[in-house]
């Protein structure tokens, strides 16, 4: 029975640095998101663009509260 | 004391009026037997030489205990080994089941062992027998005060207790190093250091039985939890999280009297010494995140080593134990997924060892609690022994359908049952994503109210004039955004132009240039008559009177702009097809040039202020 050892997807050293980087790109579009919520007038604004901006900065914002949660040792 | 006494009497009683022919058949050519009872459990171990006799061939073995010991009996491992000395090799281990037999008093417990092979006529056989005794060292006297030293008793049989005629018995009792009260004295009966060693005594019948006691100093800790819970919870994103809570108590004399903390502190040694004070946990290699608590917080008295064999982990409960004492705390420490988790043929299985990972510790009820992360299926167990099994759900963090757990419970148990268990399970790695999508969808949520929430229109009177006015003033910005953003699309469309003659005077090919200003003509016109609606709704708005004739003043410039651009990509083509020198058309637009600088300037502050508002 030859029985291999399983190891995370992604080294779990790796989680601190994923965090910050994968958060601060997520808060940095996130940002962009709201700049133009806050500047763009309420007939000249694209759905689209709204949706792809708020995609785009959920999936950064969403792994990087993964690894945030992962590297500070709640282990989902 | 006086209830086992009575036991004992019986056990007697029994004895003698017992014909056992049915197990005759076997002899044991030499019995050696060793009882350690250095720590608070008594562990036995025993040497059998097996012949068998008669004539028909035997496949089962059968061991007795004293009923008081037999009741008391945590661990048993019986193992058929080979050789002597420093060549002995444990052959296989062997299945042991509790037995009823007719024909043997209730006062005997029997253990039926299964051979590797029926044993022929003549014969024999080597077995090695391992079996761990709880709660038979009795403490006595029962209560003891502060200074008292610590005396427990041992009762045992001095001849092997067996079906079977014994033909060469020894037993070796290896005391701690401490004070011996008194023991029973037999014949053949040595006293070396702290070993007291009784035989050889030869020949013995069948169910032979010679009580013996020995009543000496303990300096072990009587260390008992009640109850553990340890939860294993696996994680597939590198980590296996331990958590054990304890109810640990001294089940050693009790504590008569008050206690002195100040003879305590001042003198431990004398004062003192039935109390334990430390427990050590000795943790797998590589554990991290070690914590001690208890209800009210952090226990900041623990120390830990680490090396790459072990993580020793020394804790001190928040006040010394006396014999009936009680505490409770909790240990949790992470460890390396790769460490404990496997793949083989499909399945992943988690190797991890089943007791307590404290020295010297004796568990009457173990709970095991293994906790598999949301989504796995055909979930089975293999332990070494028996255990009670069972299944439930926990919900965690980011759980939708809860977390299988197999609980796995049994009692009394000892360090001897610190053995591997395999939970054996199906888990596929796109499981692993549900999490994250979990949280990105959370986000996602987040973003589209924000983006309902700038199109929703919460004003209460929609006739209301500041409320018409607000609606017109936001059709102003829009407006002149779209304004700003086609002058922005000139200004590009200029630069372009700009571009094309900077090419020419590089290459000289006028054909293309000529193309780009027939394109950015045809642009140019129609970005205008884009404008021009935009113009003709400012104009007309009362509320962007202040602003229409700024926006108009851009216009024009932007218009004045144009022409002059225009008018200087005439002459630099002109003067190319003339072929005019360089510096020739350079003079030629030298005065245009400056008007279109300031020009552009101009429009950009115009941009700048629109900006503003």
């Amino acid at each position: 029975m030859a029985a291999k050892p399983i190891a995370s997807p992604i080294p779990v050293a790796m989680y601190p640095t994923l965090s910050v980087f994968t958060l601060a790109i997520g808060l940095v579009i996130t940002a962009i998101f709201f700049i133009y919520e806050a500047t763009s007038s309420r007939k000249n604004r694209s759905l689209a663009k709204e949706l792809a901006t708020s995609a785009v900065a959920s999936v950064f914002l969403g792994f990087g509260s993964l690894f945030l949660l992962l590297a500070s040792g709640v282990y989902v | 004391m006086k209830q086992s006494s009575v036991d004992l009497l019986l056990l007697l009683l029994a004895l003698a009026v017992l014909a056992t022919p049915a197990f005759s058949d076997l002899v044991l050519s030499k019995v050696e037997r060793r009882i350690d009872v250095t720590s608070q459990i008594a562990r036995v171990t025993k040497t059998l030489q097996v012949i068998n006799s008669g004539s028909e061939s035997v496949s089962e073995f059968t061991l007795t205990f004293p009923k008081f010991l037999g009741n008391n009996l945590a661990y048993l491992s019986v193992v058929h080994s080979e050789g002597k000395g420093k060549s002995k090799r444990n052959l296989a281990n062997l299945s042991v089941r509790a037995a009823n037999p007719k024909g043997i008093p209730d006062s005997i417990s029997v253990y039926s062992v299964s051979l590797p092979k029926p044993l022929s006529k003549g014969e024999t056989l080597t077995l090695e027998v391992v079996a761990a005794f709880t709660n038979v060292l009795q403490p006595f006297p029962e209560k003891i005060s502060q200074g008292d030293s610590h005396l427990v008793m041992l009762q045992e049989s001095s001849q092997y207790l067996s079906p079977y005629a014994v033909e060469s018995q020894s037993l070796t009792i290896k005391l701690p190093n401490a004070r011996i009260e008194s023991y029973t004295k037999l014949e053949n009966t040595k006293l070396q250091g702290y070993e007291i060693k009784y035989g050889p005594y030869k020949n013995l019948l069948p169910f032979s039985y010679s009580p013996i006691v020995v009543h000496f100093e303990s300096k072990a800790a009587f260390a008992v939890a009640e109850k553990l819970v340890r939860e294993i919870e696996v994680s597939h994103w590198g980590n296996v999280q331990v958590t054990e809570h304890y109810n640990v108590v001294h089940r050693g004399a009790q504590l008569k009297g008050e206690f002195s903390r100040l003879d305590f502190q001042a003198r431990p040694n004398p004062l003192g010494v039935s109390a334990f004070r430390h427990l050590l946990a000795r943790l797998p290699p590589r554990a991290h995140s070690i914590y001690y608590r208890d209800d009210i917080g952090n226990i900041s008295t623990s120390q830990m080593q680490s090396d790459s064999k072990k993580t020793d982990l020394l804790i001190e409960p928040r006040f010394p134990l006396f014999g009936g004492w009680k505490t409770f705390f909790t240990i949790g420490y992470g460890l390396p997924l790769s460490d404990f988790l496997f793949v083989s043929e499909g399945k992943r299985f988690l190797n991890i060892s089943f007791g307590s990972p404290m020295i010297d510790l004796v568990t009457e009820k173990l709970i095991v609690q293994v906790v598999l992360p949301e989504g796995s299926k055909d979930i089975s167990v293999t332990t070494p022994f028996a255990v009670k099994q069972s299944q439930e759900i926990k919900y965690s963090h980011l759980d939708i359908a809860g977390r299988p757990v197999v609980v796995l419970e049994k009692n009394n148990v000892v360090p001897d049952h610190n053995q591997y268990i395999q939970v054996y399970y199906k888990f596929s790695n796109i499981n692993l994503l549900s999490e994250p999508l979990m949280l990105i969808s959370g986000f996602f949520v987040l973003f589209i109210t924000c983006i309902i929430y700038t199109r929703a229109d919460f004003s209460i009177s929609k006739s209301s004039a500041t409320y018409l006015a607000k609606l017109q003033w936001d059709e102003v910005l829009a407006t002149l955004q779209e304004v700003q953003s086609i002058i922005q699309k000139c200004l590009a469309t200029h630069d372009k132009l700009e571009a094309s003659l900077r090419d020419l005077s590089r290459t000289g090919d006028i054909q293309t240039c000529k193309a780009a200003r027939k394109s950015t003509d045809s642009l140019l016109k129609d970005l205008s008559k884009e404008l021009k609606p935009l113009l003709g709704f400012l104009q007309s708005s009362p509320s962007a009177s202040h602003i229409s004739p700024k926006v108009e003043e851009l216009v024009a410039k932007e218009k004045e702009l144009q022409e002059k651009l225009m008018a200087k990509h005439t002459t630099v083509v002109e003067g190319y097809e003339k072929k005019s020198s360089g510096r020739d058309i350079e003079n030629r637009i030298a005065s245009q040039q400056q008007k279109i600088i300031a020009l552009r300037q101009e429009i950009e502050d115009l941009l700048e202020f629109i900006d503003e508002i």
